[in-house]
């Protein structure tokens, strides 16, 4: 008797964890593809992975320029890597780990060169704007700029590490292995350092509830 | 009752319900608990604020500017790098291999010979040196 084939799961969980799984194979096929030689391959990466990488990095370095540039070294990074590259890890775990790297070195050296100098508020204005492509009324523009800002300096002030950790986890969707693969932490050290993170958020961000 | 800031898999839940992935029922108990604890509407209203957190598109040129930088890092290369690059070094590595084959083969009787004689003469001069340690008197 032939067996009865598997039925794909109506569970919008499972569809999401198939469908990653299967991209995981894709991008690790591609840089696979990239270290023979491949130029197409590293396009495809590039066109997939762009995005993600550069808001991570604008919103761990909040400077659209600075978050460009770093994004541009981590793509440079994966493109040198190509030759000794091996899928050990998760691509994204890999890549993740590198815009990481960049992203708290970045920060590192501003700390040092600039002694915590606040952000360029002419810079900020401008993106802010850019990034209200909604046509509301001015007061609404300066309500939304004002919770942005605050949102902004509240993520800013946690430590660069629990940064990184919120924004992969909240707007990456990276799950805890793989966020404690990218940081070199165990899952419930990553656990914790979260719920930390969240606490800290609560207590700046309270007063816009 | 399940309060996300005393309960030991806290955080556990709170990542799950923030991200909508625990069971139902679990959801429902932390959705009731949440209406009434101040805390935990405060961990759980941190999800919709980020939400705020708008970024501007990627710059339309970035690709390009990608691609100029890894064109001058390659044209920075020396010559000789290409000839090692593992595309090409398999061939490289089975020529090479064939080389050494080739300047070895020819050369592989007379090397035996060489050795041959060198251990002949080794013996011959232990021999000699036996001789002279052993006394007269024993001859």
């Amino acid at each position: 008797m032939l067996k009865q084939p598997p039925q794909p799961s109506s569970d919008p969980r499972v569809q999401e964890d198939m469908e990653a799984v299967v991209a995981l194979e894709r991008d690790a096929q591609l840089m696979l593809r990239v270290r023979e030689g491949d130029d197409t391959s590293f396009a495809l990466l590039l066109e997939r992975h762009r995005g993600p990488v550069v808001h991570f990095l604008y919103r761990m370095v909040q400077n659209q320029a600075v978050s460009e540039e770093l994004a541009q070294e981590v793509f440079l990074r994966v493109y040198r890597s190509r030759e000794t590259y091996e899928p050990t890890a998760k691509f994204t775990t890999w890549l993740f780990r590198i815009a990481t790297h960049v992203a708290l070195n970045s920060i590192r050296d501003r700390k040092k060169e600039k002694g915590h100098e606040s952000l360029d508020e002419e810079m900020l204005d401008g993106l802010e704007r850019q990034v209200a492509d909604r046509q509301p009324s001015v007061e609404q523009e300066m309500v939304h700029e004002v919770k942005l800002r605050e949102v902004r300096q509240a993520i800013e002030a946690l430590p660069a590490k629990q940064r990184a950790a919120v924004l992969m986890h909240k707007y990456e969707g990276l799950d805890y292995t793989q966020i404690a693969g990218v940081l070199s932490c165990s899952e419930s050290a990553i656990k914790s350092l979260l719920f930390r993170a969240y606490e800290s958020l609560r207590d700046r961000l309270a007063h816009m509830a | 009752m399940i309060c996300l800031s005393k309960h030991e898999q806290g955080a556990d839940l709170l990542a799950g319900y923030l991200a909508k992935t625990l069971d139902a029922p679990r959801m429902a108990e932390l959705a009731r608990h949440i209406q009434g604890c101040s805390d935990c509407r405060g961990l759980a209203s941190v999800w919709e604020r980020l939400d705020e957190f708008a970024v501007p598109e990627v710059s339309p040129g970035f690709d390009a500017r990608l691609y100029a930088r890894i064109a001058a890092e390659d044209a920075r290369r020396p010559w000789w790098y290409r000839l090692v690059w593992p595309p090409i070094a398999p061939a490289i590595a089975i020529a090479v291999a064939a080389l050494i084959l080739f300047v070895q083969v020819p050369a592989g009787p007379d090397a035996t010979k060489q050795v041959n004689k060198t251990e002949i003469e080794q013996v011959a001069q232990a021999v000699d040196d036996l001789d002279l340690l052993i006394p007269l008197e024993n001859r």
